[in-house]
C-alpha cells in the first residue's frame, strides 16, 4: 500500500483510465515535432512535415497505440490485477512521452518544437505524457489488487500431458524473451554520428519494454512462467540456451557483427557480475576492487597465449591458458580474502579498494615486464579451435553468421556454466554458510561454521570466475591493457549486482546487460551517461532497494513483502486476509474480478 | 523422578575456576559448575551477574582469563565453531536467527558441521551430494516437528511469531547434534502457556540424552525444570544445589530474591495472572 493510496476518489478510476488510454491512442496518431530538427527528422515519421500517413505507425508510435488500445480494453473488461496492468501501461506511456518530448524540445530549441510554433502544431508528446499520468493516477484510488495466481496447467491436465503443456508455454515464453532481447539490443540502431536519435529511441523502447513486462507481471503471467520454469528447470535451461544460440541468426535482426560484439561484451561482464554476486550477494563481503581479478586473469591469459609482446614465451591453447588464468586469479582472491578474517564491513571495503588500486598501478608500471605498462600487451591471438579462428564468419545450417559469433557462442556457454555453478553453490552447505555469515556472523560461528575459511573460499571462487571471464575478454579484444580494469569498472560491476538484485542470477545478468549496453546506446551523451547511471541508481535504490530481480531473502528484508517467496497455500491465506482488510477499508474490487 | 536421575552420573561439562576479566571489571570470579549427563542445570542471578558471560566462556566466544572448561574431560578450543563441532550448542538471549533465510534453511545451517559436502561436490551436485542433502533436509524437518513448528518451513524466519522464533533457534541448535545445549533465557517474553510448552520441550530434549544448561529469570520456571540450580551474584557462585535447597537458602532470598519466599511466590503468581489477563 503506497502513501498515495486514496489520492483520487474511486468514482474517477474508470474515467481516468478510459481517458488515459484514449490519450495514448491519440498521441500515437498525432505528429510529435513541429518542425524539422537540426539533426534531421525525428524517427517514425513523427515530424509534422513528414507526417503524411497517421495510421501507418511504426516504432514508439506503434508502441503507444498498443498501450492505448490495451488500456482501453482493460478498463472495461473484468480482469484480475487490472489496476497493476493499467499502472504499468501508464508508466510506459509516460516514459515514452517524456523521453521523446524531451529530446525534440532539446534539439528543437524549446517547447515550441513539441507544442505549437509558426502556426503548426504537434502535441504528440504532451498528450502521451498526460495519458500516462492519468493512467498512473487511476491506480491510486485504492490499494493494488493481489497479483493473481495461475494454475500450473490451464486445462487441468496431469502427468505427461501437463508436462508437455508446460513445455509448450515455456517455449512460447522464451521465444518472447528472445524477441524482447533482440528488440532491446537493436532498438535505436547503432548510436553515434550516423544516427543521432539512437539514445532516445532506445530509452523510449525501454519504456515500452518496462510497461509491457509490468503489465504481464500485473496479470500474474511472469510469475506463472517463472513457477513453470522452476518446476521444469532442465527444460528451461535447454530452451534458454537454444534461444541464446538463435540470437545471431539473420531472422532476429541482431545477427550483425556489431551486435555480436555488444552481446559478447555483455556476456563477459555478466559472467564477472555473477562471480561478484557470490562475494557480495551471498557472503555479504563488500569488494570494491573486484575487477582486478578479471585483470589478473586477462594478463595471465595474454602472457600465456603467445602474444608478441609477451615475455613468457609460451603459446598455450586457449582452454589451458584460460584455466591457468582462472586458477591464478583464484589464488590472488584467496590472498586478498585472508585479511577478511580480521576486518569486517567498511574496513574490508577499504582493503579491497586498495588492492584494486595496487593492481591498476602495478599494471600501469609494467610490473615484472608482464603487463606492458601504458603500451599494454597488443596482439593477443584470436582463439582458434579446429582450425577456425573465433573472429571469422561461419556458415551454420545454411545461414551466414557474422564474425565474432563464435565468441558469442563460447560466452553463452561460459555464462550458462557459471550460472549453474552459482545456483548449485547457493543451494549447498557452502552457499548456506555464506548467507548465514552475511546474516549474522556470530550466530554462524555458533553453528560451527568456520567463517574464515568460508570467506576465503567465497573470494577464491569469485576471483576464479572473474579470471576466467578476463581470459575470454582479452582474447576477444586482442589487447590486454590496465585501462580496462580500473576502479570505475569495479564500481559499475557492483552497481550491476545491486541494480539487478543481490544474490540472484537473472539479477546479475540483467544488471550487467543494462549497465554495459547503456553506454553503447547512449554514445551521444558522452560523459553525461555516467550522470544518467548515477541518477538511475539513486532512483532504483530509493524505489526498489531490493533490485530489479530480488531474491527471496532480500525481498523479505527490503520490500516488506512476504507473499512472493511462499508456497501457494499460505499466499492464498495472505490474499484472503488482505482482501478482508480491504473489505473493511472500503469497497473492494468487484467480486467477479477475483473469480 | 525421571530415569535420568538414577543413572550413573557422568560429568559432561565442567567449568572450574573460570575467571573472566574485562579491563578492570571482573565479570566472573572463580566460577565452577558441573553438568552431569542427562541433567538440566539452571543458572539464575540478577542482571549483570555474569550468566551470559559464563555462557560465552562455555561456547568459546570468550577465552577465560583463568580457569578451564572441559567437555567430557577434554579442554575446549577457544573458537566457537570448534566448540560447536565438539558438541556444545547454544541459543542467544536476544534471538539471533538468520532472519532472511527460510525456517528450513536456518535448521540446515545448523546441520553444517554434520554434513560432508566439499566445494567440488557443491558445484556439481552429484548423487552423493543429493543423498546427503536429502538426508539433511529430512533430519531438519524432523527437528522442526520435534520443537513443534509445522507448515512454516518455507517461511522467512523474520516473519515468525516471537515464540516460534525461540523454538526455531532451539531446532537450529539441536541440528548440530550437541551433547550439551545452552539455553539463554528461552522463555523471555513468553506467556504462561508458551512457558509451559517450553518447559515440556526442554524435558523432551533432556529425554533424548542431551544435557541442558538454562539461564532464566523466571524462578518458578527454573525451580520446576532443573535438577540443580546455581545462583550467580556479581560474578560468583553464591549457592549451588537442588531447587529446594536453593529456594530455601536465606542468602539467595536476600541477595537475589530480596524478599521472603511466600511473598515471592505470591508475586510470581500475581505476575502470571496479570500476564494471562493481558494476553486474553
Amino acid at each position: 500500500m503506497s502513501r498515495f493510496t486514496g489520492l483520487i476518489p474511486l468514482a474517477l478510476v474508470r474515467p481516468f483510465n478510459a481517458l488515459g488510454g484514449l490519450l495514448l491512442l491519440v498521441a500515437a496518431m498525432l505528429p510529435w515535432a513541429t518542425f524539422l530538427l537540426n539533426d534531421g527528422p525525428f524517427p517514425e515519421k513523427s515530424t509534422l512535415q513528414y507526417f503524411d500517413a497517421p495510421f501507418e505507425l511504426t516504432g514508439f508510435r506503434w508502441h503507444l497505440l498498443v498501450f492505448g488500445v490495451v488500456a482501453l480494453v482493460t478498463t472495461f473488461v473484468p480482469l484480475r490485477g487490472k489496476d497493476r496492468v493499467l499502472r504499468a501501461l501508464g508508466w510506459g506511456g509516460l516514459v515514452i512521452g517524456l523521453v521523446c518530448g524531451y529530446f525534440i524540445a532539446e534539439n528543437g530549441g524549446g517547447f515550441g518544437a513539441i507544442t505549437a510554433a509558426d502556426g503548426a502544431s504537434a502535441f504528440g508528446s504532451v498528450v502521451a505524457v498526460l495519458g500516462g499520468l492519468l493512467l498512473i493516477l487511476g491506480s491510486m484510488a485504492k490499494p493494488l489488487d493481489e497479483i493473481p495466481e495461475w494454475p500450473t496447467s490451464l486445462f487441468g491436465l496431469t502427468g505427461m500431458a501437463a508436462r508437455l503443456e508446460a513445455y509448450a508455454y515455456l517455449i512460447v515464453a522464451f521465444a518472447g524473451v528472445l524477441w524482447l532481447v533482440t528488440q532491446t539490443l537493436t532498438a535505436g540502431g547503432i548510436g553515434g554520428a550516423a544516427f543521432p536519435y539512437a539514445g532516445p529511441i532506445f530509452l523510449a523502447f525501454l519504456g515500452f519494454a518496462g510497461g509491457l513486462l509490468g503489465a504481464l507481471h500485473g496479470i500474474g503471467l511472469t510469475r506463472w512462467v517463472s513457477h513453470l520454469s522452476e518446476k521444469h528447470r532442465a527444460f528451461s535451461i535447454i530452451v534458454l540456451l537454444a534461444c541464446a544460440f538463435l540470437l545471431p541468426f539473420p531472422f532476429t535482426g541482431a545477427g550483425s557483427q556489431y551486435w555480436m560484439q555488444v552481446a559478447a561484451v555483455i556476456g563477459v561482464y555478466a559472467a564477472t557480475a555473477i562471480g561478484l554476486n557470490i562475494v557480495v550477494g551471498l557472503a555479504g563481503l563488500l569488494d570494491l576492487g573486484y575487477v582486478a581479478f578479471m585483470g589478473i586473469g586477462a594478463f595471465v591469459a595474454a602472457n600465456l597465449s603467445g602474444a608478441v609482446a609477451s615475455q613468457v614465451g609460451l603459446d598455450l591453447p586457449f582452454p589451458v591458458a584460460a584455466l591457468i588464468a582462472a586458477v591464478i586469479a583464484g589464488i590472488f582472491g584467496a590472498i586478498v580474502g585472508s585479511p577478511t578474517l580480521r576486518v569486517r564491513g567498511d574496513y574490508l571495503a577499504i582493503v579491497t579498494l586498495a588492492f584494486g588500486e595496487i593492481f591498476t598501478r602495478a599494471a600501469q608500471n609494467n610490473i615484472g615486464e608482464l603487463t606492458g605498462g601504458a603500451s599494454a600487451i597488443p596482439g593477443v591471438p584470436q582463439v582458434t579451435m579446429f582450425g577456425t579462428a573465433f573472429n571469422e564468419k561461419i556458415t551454420l545450417f545454411g545461414a551466414e553468421l557474422p564474425s565474432g559469433v563464435l565468441y558469442y557462442f563460447m560466452i553463452v556457454l561460459v555464462v550458462g556454466a557459471i550460472m549453474a555453478v552459482f545456483a548449485n553453490l547457493k543451494n549447498s552447505r557452502m552457499g548456506r554458510a555464506w548467507i548465514a555469515i552475511r546474516e549474522d556472523e556470530d550466530a554462524a560461528r555458533a553453528m560451527g561454521i568456520r567463517t574464515g575459511k568460508a570467506k576465503i573460499l567465497a573470494f577464491l571462487v569469485g576471483a576464479m570466475l572473474a579470471g576466467l571471464a578476463g581470459a575470454i575478454f582479452v582474447h576477444k579484444l586482442g589487447t590486454a591493457s590496465y585501462d580496462s580494469f580500473k576502479f570505475l569498472e569495479s564500481v559499475t560491476l557492483l552497481a550491476a549486482v545491486i541494480l539487478g538484485g543481490m544474490g540472484t542470477i537473472p539479477g546479475a545478468v540483467l544488471g550487467a546487460s543494462l549497465l554495459f549496453v547503456l553506454p553503447e546506446k547512449l554514445r551521444e551523451f558522452d560523459d553525461f551517461r555516467l550522470f544518467f547511471f548515477g541518477l538511475a541508481l539513486v532512483f532504483i535504490m530509493r524505489f526498489r532497494p531490493q533490485g530489479l530481480v530480488p531474491d527471496r531473502h532480500r525481498r523479505a528484508e527490503l520490500a516488506g513483502e512476504t507473499a512472493e517467496g511462499k508456497p501457494i497455500e499460505t499466499e492464498e491465506e495472505q490474499a484472503v486476509l488482505e482482501h478482508e482488510e480491504r473489505g473493511h477499508a472500503g469497497p473492494s474490487a468487484p467480486k467477479e474480478d477475483r473469480a | 523422578m525421571s530415569a535420568a536421575q538414577h543413572r550413573a552420573a557422568d560429568t559432561v561439562l565442567e567449568a572450574s575456576g573460570v575467571t573472566m576479566i574485562f579491563g578492570g571489571l571482573t565479570a566472573l570470579n572463580d566460577v565452577s559448575i558441573r553438568l552431569e549427563e542427562g541433567r538440566i542445570v539452571g543458572l539464575i542471578g540478577p542482571n549483570g551477574a555474569g550468566k551470559t558471560t559464563l555462557f560465552n566462556c562455555l561456547t568459546g566466544l570468550y577465552t577465560p582469563t583463568r580457569g578451564s572448561v572441559r567437555l567430557r574431560g577434554k579442554s575446549l578450543p577457544s573458537d566457537p565453531a570448534k566448540v560447536t563441532s565438539a558438541g556444545i550448542a547454544r541459543t542467544f538471549q536476544n534471538i539471533r536467527l538468520f532472519p532472511n533465510m527460510t525456517v528450513l534453511e536456518n535448521v540446515l545451517v545448523g546441520r553444517h558441521i554434520r554434513m560432508k559436502q566439499g566445494p567440488i561436490a557443491s558445484v556439481f551436485h552429484g548423487p552423493v551430494f543429493r543423498k546427503g542433502e536429502a538426508a539433511a533436509r529430512a533430519k531438519s524437518r524432523e527437528l522442526l516437528e520435534f520443537v513443534g513448528l509445522r507448515g512454516v518451513e518455507t517461511e522467512v524466519a523474520r516473519n515468525l511469531p516471537y515464540g516460534d522464533q525461540r523454538r526455531l533457534e532451539i531446532a537450529r541448535a539441536l541440528a548440530t547434534e550437541p551433547e550439551v545445549l545452552l539455553l539463554d533465557e528461552p522463555t523471555a517474553g513468553m506467556n504462561p502457556q508458551e512457558t509451559e510448552a517450553a518447559r515440556q520441550l526442554i524435558f523432551r530434549i533432556r529425554d533424548t540424552g542431551v544435557s541442558v544448561v538454562v539461564i532464566e529469570h523466571d524462578t518458578k520456571f527454573i525451580f520446576s525444570l532443573c535438577d540443580t540450580v546455581s545462583v550467580l551474584v556479581q560474578g560468583e557462585v553464591l549457592v549451588e544445589g537442588s531447587p529446594e535447597t536453593v529456594r530455601d537458602d536465606p542468602r539467595v532470598i536476600e541477595a537475589y530474591l530480596g524478599k521472603p519466599r511466600e511473598e515471592v511466590e505470591a508475586d510470581v503468581a500475581e505476575a502470571a495472572a496479570q500476564q494471562q489477563r493481558e494476553d486474553s
